[in-house]
């Protein structure tokens, strides 16, 4: 298994294009399966783990590719690609995306259970200040101190579910930078 | 977990904890009454009054229900039914669908006095 710096663009286009379709089948099979909490913004996240898996593994472009990639799939399989859904999908994302790359940029003090709960917390806070925005009122913020609070434990649960894989499937954990 | 790990989460928490007084603030008091806000405007309802209130949104339609002292959303348009699910809406956790750009939150009717000045 080649080291990251080894990796040439096919295997890295690969790699992104697999991750890609992991995350938008975990966001699909998310949407479909698991009810939706009832709080506006905050789901599970299970499509995170290929997110910070990406971020781990190859770097923060094809973490970003892989992040957005999923909100534009997922926005045009189910056709709301420009409305605020999708919007608000994409404000958690570059929000979450924003904020793990720049954990992951400090070094090894942060491992991967650190990036996801910031991008957790960075997911739900983007989204509503953009639901503040599309409601032209402040009462989405209202739910700031219920989402963060939330977002930890389900951070944590994506962090070490990736770094689980990171640790446990070879291939992966031989070409990781960071658990 | 690293010890930058825990530092985040203790940040995460601190913030959420932080964020309790600046998110009380921006709700108005619980009172009689309630405000149904909508892309088109707003509008006050009184809890004491039973009622069904059709809001159109962004991408359709929320139906409020009062009864019994509280507001909810009994039904919507959307896929989700993140708002029908949050149930009803009391102070400090108001009932927002973001998507439709429509919310519900407790606030005093506005017939009792603010404050009384000699």
């Amino acid at each position: 298994m080649p080291s990251p710096v080894r990796q040439n663009s096919a295997h890295r286009l690969a790699a992104g294009a697999l991750l890609l379709a992991l995350a938008a089948l975990l966001g699909y099979l998310e949407s479909v399966i698991l009810p939706p909490l009832p709080v506006p913004g905050l789901r599970l996240g299970l499509a995170n783990i290929a997110v910070v898996l990406a971020l781990a593994m190859h770097g923060p472009r094809v973490a970003a590719v892989v992040s957005l990639g999923r909100v534009l799939i997922v926005a045009l399989a189910t056709g709301t690609a420009g409305g605020p859904a999708f919007l608000l999908s994409l404000a958690g994302a570059c929000a979450a995306l924003a904020a793990m790359v720049l954990l992951a940029s400090a070094g090894p003090a942060f491992s991967v259970v650190g990036w996801s709960v910031v991008g957790s917390a960075a997911h739900v806070t983007g989204q509503l200040l953009v639901a503040s925005l599309l409601v032209s009122s402040s009462v989405p913020l209202a739910l700031l101190p219920v989402s963060l609070g939330l977002s930890v434990p389900l951070g944590l649960a994506v962090g070490s579910t990736v770094r689980l894989l990171l640790s446990r499937i070879p291939d992966l954990s031989l070409s990781a930078a960071g658990r | 977990m690293t010890r930058g790990d825990t530092l985040v989460v203790v940040a995460v928490v601190a913030l959420a904890l932080l964020s309790v007084p600046g998110a009380a603030a921006m709700l108005a008091p619980a009172g009689d009454a309630a405000i149904l806000s909508s892309p088109a405007g707003s509008t006050t309802v009184e809890l004491a009054s039973p009622g069904t209130y059709v809001v159109e949104g962004h991408v359709g339609r929320v139906v409020f229900e009062v009864a019994g002292g509280e507001v909810i959303a009994a039904a919507a348009d959307c896929p989700d039914h993140l708002c029908v699910r949050m149930g009803a809406a009391a102070p400090g956790r108001p009932i927002v669908c973001a998507p439709n750009g429509v919310s519900a939150t407790r606030a005093s009717g506005g017939e009792g006095l603010d404050a009384v000045s000699r």
